[in-house]
């Protein structure tokens, strides 16, 4: 018979991946909104409107729309593989959520137990983010095959040269990070910034900001979005990989393609902006549980401010040309990135 | 229960480790190469070395397949999984076969399949990522270094082999 | 010389580092992002309807003179003129002073399914009884209703000739039995934002 501590944190752990997995399926919602309103105002228009208040009930009616359509699955696609790829692409966009703390452990004062705000504390947690992370293209390139589609294809091939370009260049913004706070850990690597906005990785001076730049920029390619969104491109591949998707497989890549933006939204939180510390390097001696409510707020804040960052630059900046990305990904980032490297190693030696 | 789940894992690893070499497509069988790929990185982590587990996916699944079925998906599918892939040499291929299933028997049987965790202790095997790489770099430096040195040569080797073709295309 | 260009490529490569270019675009599209006056969209079906200019080619209207006789002799210019053949004039004699000579129109119809609005029978026609009006809602849930015929193009246009048009005015939507409709008040105008 297992002690009741081992009972509690089951349940904990239970708990705790119910809430994640309904918050991460229901962000989408809010987050078209915000995407459309955003994209509307920067191009001096209303976004959403005629649903509800202010359009506020418009994801929702896309969602009863989504799922009433007719699902179609193209005569000559793989049915195994098309069916399976929609999926290929969601699983691994929450199951990176298993790693990703959103605050320390905090005491919960009503059940006076000590809970903490991440799933699993894995010791190699920024490796397994970026491994399970890079696993949602699988669901591009099968998809883009499977439909049997010369436009899906040439997405899914695009966007797997895409991935390889870039997944060097960001592992080597995790390395970076990983040599600035001595941790995999991700719990660690924001206890290791704890000391005001100036130990941020982001401020480790002169490297975090290259850093940052190589990892903001890699992500952008990596989670598909513009000014790197060539595996959808409308222009010359009407929709990429997803051109013969419709209905709930279509809505899947959508979900995915949301999660992954806040997930690399909290990992640049995480590992270069101090993820839940505030920037002033003093505490003002508050009561534990309004210090830990101020973490969250902070955290969440820098997050919501990344996300914003995202659709900013997708409504900002044109598409890059498919040689120009190749250009940047492997003649400018990679070698920028190993003599940031060397750079690091040495002011790890030295300071 | 550690046991049931290296059952599940190894029984999903061999069988879809079967179908990589039995279905026809050459993307199906891609598919299930990423399956056992995932199923080992899986019985790594039950090994209590999460760091190889993460590096399993990260590099086989996450690069190294990316890479195969980038270069799958531009084969013309029609032809390509009609065709017989043997080209007459079953009986070498057959004969490989046997010697290496033989050879791996025989380190089964021979090598030891319980390890003791060494000098380093249960705690330093879970949090084993600072280990692995202390005893890369010093105990196995050689070879580490051998290994990429080879690494080094297969790269030169490929751009080589291009670059001799583009020579020839352009001679003619 | 050589110096003057180097210290050149040294600004532009600092500029390229800096990302100088991205960050201006970034602030025009924050500017666009936070102020509300710059949202040029038009309310259309609630609150607000365009009122298009004078040159507008919508639904046709035919004409009258200023003592109300019809302007259109019926001389079926309109529908030679027609490069879709989408107007039937059928004329008739009538001396009562229905028209402004004893020949009118006893029918004058126009499918609008197949016109394009390209203004020829307007050109066309020696008198200027037709002429493209400003009605743009002229969508219907058959094809007969989109066939307008002489009665309902004689009536008086919502949007009178003088008005210039060019604005946007406050309208609200209205349920009739035939559908809905949207009925602009000409008294409360904007400009439209550019
Ligand atoms: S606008 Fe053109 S198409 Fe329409 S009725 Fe007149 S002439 Fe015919
Ligand atoms: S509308 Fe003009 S052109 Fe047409 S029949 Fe009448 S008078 Fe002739």
């Amino acid at each position: 018979m297992p002690d009741t501590a081992t009972i509690l944190t089951v349940i904990a752990i239970v708990v705790k991946v119910v809430i994640a997995t309904m918050v991460i399926f229901s962000l989408p919602l809010p987050l078209t909104w915000i995407e459309r309103k955003v994209a509307g105002h920067i191009q001096v228009r209303l976004g959403p409107w005629r649903v509800g208040p202010h359009g506020l009930l418009q994801p929702v009616a896309d969602t009863i729309k989504l799922l009433f359509k007719e699902d179609i699955v193209p005569a000559k696609a793989d049915k195994f593989l098309f069916w399976l790829a929609p999926l290929m692409a969601m699983v691994p966009a929450f199951a990176v959520f298993a790693a990703i703390p959103i605050g320390d452990t905090v005491m919960v004062p009503i059940i006076n137990q000590e809970i903490a705000l991440y799933i699993a504390d894995m010791n190699v947690g920024i490796l397994y983010i970026l491994a399970i992370g890079g696993l949602g293209i699988y669901g591009i390139i099968l998809g883009g095959w499977a439909s049997n589609s010369k436009y899906a294809l040439l997405g899914g091939l695009r966007s797997s040269a895409q991935m390889i370009s870039y997944e060097i260049a960001i592992s080597f913004a995790a390395i970076g990070v990983v040599m600035m706070s001595n941790s995999l850990s991700l719990v660690e690597i924001v206890r290791s910034q704890n000391h005001g906005i100036f130990s941020w990785n982001f401020f480790y001076l002169p490297v975090g900001p290259v850093w940052f730049a190589i990892f903001f920029i890699g992500s952008l390619a990596e989670i598909n979005r513009i000014p790197f969104d060539l595996p959808e491109d409308e222009g010359t591949l009407s929709s990429g990989y997803i051109t013969e998707y419709s209905g709930m497989k279509f809505s899947f890549f959508m979900l995915a393609e949301y999660v992954a933006m806040v997930s690399v939204s909290i990992l640049a939180v995480i590992m270069f902006f101090g993820g839940w510390n505030s920037p002033f390097p003093f505490t003002i001696g508050l009561p534990s549980i309004l210090a830990d409510l101020l973490a969250l707020i902070w955290f969440f804040g820098k997050v919501c401010f990344f996300i914003y960052l995202f659709m900013w630059l997708r409504f900002t900046l044109p598409r890059y040309r498919y040689d120009h990305l190749m250009v940047i990904g492997w003649k400018i980032l990679i070698p920028l990135s190993l003599v940031t490297l060397l750079v690091t190693g040495f002011m790890r030696i030295i300071g | 229960m550690e046991q049931l789940f290296f059952y599940i894992f190894a029984f999903a690893a061999v069988i879809s480790a079967i179908l990589v070499i039995s279905v026809r497509n050459p993307v199906h069988s891609a598919f299930f190469l990423i399956v056992t790929f995932m199923q080992v990185a899986a019985i790594f982590i039950l090994l209590r070395s999460p760091f190889l587990a993460a590096v399993q996916v990260f590099v086989y699944v996450g690069a190294v397949m990316v890479l195969f079925l980038f270069a799958v998906l531009v084969l013309d599918m029609g032809k390509e999984t009609m065709k017989e892939h043997l080209h007459g040499q079953s009986i070498p291929a057959g004969v490989m076969a046997v010697i290496l299933f033989l050879l791996m028997c025989y380190m089964v049987v021979k090598g030891r399949i319980v390890a003791n965790p060494g000098s380093y202790g249960e705690a330093a095997l879970v949090n084993n990522t600072e280990v692995i790489g202390r005893e890369l770099y010093t105990r196995f430096i050689y070879p580490f270094e051998i290994v990429s040195l080879i690494l080094l040569v297969a790269l030169v080797g490929a751009i080589a082999l291009v670059m001799q073709s583009k020579g020839k295309e352009q001679g003619k | 010389m050589n110096e003057g260009k180097g210290r050149f490529d040294i600004m532009e490569l600092i500029k390229k580092v800096l990302f100088t270019d991205f960050v201006k675009g970034l602030v025009i599209t924050f500017g666009y992002n936070v102020s509300m006056d710059s949202v040029i969209t038009v309310k259309y079906p609630d609150e607000e309807k365009w009122i298009p200019y004078r040159r507008f080619r919508g639904l046709h209207t035919l004409n009258r003179t200023a003592d109300g006789r019809e302007l259109c002799v019926a001389c079926e210019l309109c529908s030679k003129a027609c490069p879709t053949r989408c107007i039937t004039v059928i004329p008739m004699e009538d001396n009562t002073g229905r028209g402004i000579s004893d020949r009118v129109a006893k029918v004058w119809k126009v499918d609008l399914v197949r016109c394009l609005f390209c203004g020829y029978c307007e050109d066309a026609c020696p008198t200027r009884a037709v002429r493209l009006g400003r009605e743009y809602e002229l969508a219907c849930f058959d094809r007969n209703c989109a066939v307008k015929n002489r009665e309902e193009l004689l009536r008086p246009q919502p949007v009178p000739e003088e008005m210039s048009g060019g604005v946007v005015a406050k309208a609200r939507l209205r349920t009739t039995p035939d559908g809905i409709e949207v009925v602009a008040d000409l008294s409360e105008t904007r400009k439209r934002r550019v």
